[in-house]
């Protein structure tokens, strides 16, 4: 109505996409690295000819896959190695903070060369708030389609679950494994932490001996999400999600609401991962930025701005029935 | 009447048995079990040399494994206790190669860059009851010629020709291990305190 639809697409529209594409290449990346290393070992071994007939495919497709790229593939092929919880990226070590808390908590000591590895990701989180979730986090992957596989089962009638819990769970499920590590001596989150787990276990099926413990308490989270509560175990439970939370408290790029063309249409609460409330300017530090509210937004109500708080509630918006409704029962002045 | 009470209490036990026993199946199923096998696990190249240290500085991101050329990086998955996700090296299925990769990955100082000859992942010792060249004069070599530290670690003896014994150089890399060809590894890679006993027999403490 009041937006005209010649206007051009709003750009952050396209950040979902975006986004999935950027979920996508993480998982593929982690699920290929293994593959590249076993192949690498291959090579630096020159025993083609020992090789069993699957082992060889393996070779095969991968020598198909990086030989435009390589030339030595023993040696070149390191640019790109490990999982998000730990890895190099051209060169430049990168960490999960959660996994230097980790040690920090283990070890009761500061070791400042690994705590320079997670750098980078305090300070994009500082900026751009839980970012890591919403776009790079390879459990977020599955959890996502997890979600769409339990909305096609409610869609065929299955009753799943719809638990709501305190949000606040996840800084308990933080500080008592913080506390746990400093007693046990061993850094537990790597136990507890899907993103690690996905990574680690990825590589373990196939370039060690098979799945471990890690892939059976994933597998447990999914069913949580599935049979208990939606998103439950990244809402109420992920020690990662915690961390990135506080740090990315007073992120500088965050989503708001414009009143002024919101037409209270709840797309952007039904469609929230996180069970936050967009339609009324509830974000908060739980809002890892996926903008998947602003893509599904008809209005092009959600925007993008640089500020460090968020709006408090607006009321109900201008395009929407309710505040049309309270303009003629004249409680509210009307929109400058 | 009578029956009802006892269903009633025969599906409390059941309950009861139940409740007790599925938390248990399962910590045995997620819980860690203890190490089994002494001497099979070798720790990496550069590595902390105490192992709980190690198991505090680790944060499992198997890196060391994922560069590893020859694949003899290992991960310790419900055997490890509080060392569940740290690697391990086991020298009968793969020596460790010495190419120093795994210490330039390690983002935390749980594998420190170190030149070789100061590596300590234990020492190989020989049991001369079983190698074959002590025990029928066999010929065999196979331990000295894989050495990648060649005359500083192990050697044939001046007139024992292919009777091996270990020199105060080796670092413990299990190469050795790895090519032996007798079935019972009359060498194996053990630390270095406790380096001494069934390597010459119990008799004589000679190194």
């Amino acid at each position: 109505m009041s937006v005209s639809r010649a206007a051009p697409v709003y750009w952050a529209r396209h950040l979902n996409k975006l986004r999935w594409a950027s979920l996508s290449l993480v998982f593929a990346m982690l699920v290929l690295l293994p593959f590249l290393h076993v192949y690498q070992s291959y090579v630096a071994a020159h025993a083609y000819d020992l090789l069993q007939p699957g082992e060889k495919w393996l070779y095969d497709s991968m020598e198909t896959l990086t030989s435009p790229f390589v030339s030595d593939p023993a040696r070149q092929l390191d640019s790109v190695k490990g999982t998000t919880w730990s890895g190099t990226l051209f060169g430049l070590k990168l960490s999960d903070p959660l996994a230097v808390l980790g040690q920090v908590a283990a070890g009761l000591r500061i070791h400042w060369p690994f705590v320079v590895t997670a750098l980078i990701p305090i300070l994009v989180t500082a900026a751009l708030g839980r970012v890591f979730c919403g776009w790079i986090c390879p459990a977020s992957f599955i959890y996502e389609l997890n979600e769409t596989l339990s909305g096609w089962l409610r869609k065929s009638g299955l009753t799943l679950g719809e638990r709501q819990f305190d949000r606040r769970g996840k800084y308990l499920v933080l500080a008592a494994g913080f506390v746990l590590s400093v007693f046990s001596g061993s850094i537990l989150y790597a136990a507890i932490y899907p993103p690690a787990l996905v990574g680690r276990e990825l590589y373990y099926v196939v370039a060690q001996a098979g799945f471990g413990s890690g892939a059976v308490f994933f597998l447990g989270t999914l069913l949580f999400d599935i049979l208990v509560a939606r998103r439950g175990f990244c809402r109420y439970l992920c020690a990662g999600g915690a961390l990135y939370s506080l740090l990315g408290r007073y992120r500088a790029v965050r989503i708001q609401r414009d009143v002024a063309t919101c037409n209270d249409c709840q797309k952007c609460d039904v469609v929230c991962e996180f069970g936050l409330t967009p339609m009324a300017d509830g974000f908060g530090q739980e809002c890892n930025n996926c903008t998947a509210c602003i893509a599904v937004c008809p209005e092009d109500a959600l925007r993008l701005r640089i500020a460090v708080h968020d709006i408090p509630f607006q009321g109900p918006g201008h395009q929407g029935h309710t505040w049309r409704h309270q303009q003629q029962a004249g409680q509210q002045e009307p929109p400058v | 009447m009578m029956r009802r009470a006892l269903l009633k209490q025969a599906t409390l036990v059941a309950a009861t048995g139940f409740a007790a026993t599925l938390p248990f199946g399962f910590a045995r199923l997620m819980l860690p079990l203890t190490e089994a096998a002494p001497y099979r696990h070798v720790t990496l190249p550069g590595a902390l040399s105490d192992a709980d240290d190690f198991a505090r500085a680790c944060i499992g991101c198997g890196l060391c494994g994922e560069v590893c050329p020859p694949r003899c990086i290992r991960f310790h998955a419900r055997d490890g206790g509080a060392h569940a996700n740290t690697p391990y090296i086991n020298p009968e299925i793969k020596g460790c190669i010495l190419c120093g990769l795994c210490m330039e990955v390690c983002p935390t100082d749980a594998l420190s860059v170190t030149p070789i000859p100061k590596i300590d992942m234990g020492t190989a010792q020989i049991d001369r009851a079983a190698c074959y060249p002590w025990v029928d004069q066999g010929v065999c070599g196979a331990c000295v010629s894989i050495c990648p530290l060649g005359e500083q670690a192990i050697h044939f003896e001046l007139w024992n020709q292919y009777r091996p014994s270990v020199l105060a150089g080796c670092v413990g890399c299990g190469l050795c291990v790895e090519v032996c060809p007798e079935p019972s590894l009359p060498i194996r890679v053990v630390p270095r305190s406790e380096g001494t006993i069934i390597r010459h027999g119990a008799r004589t403490g000679r190194r």
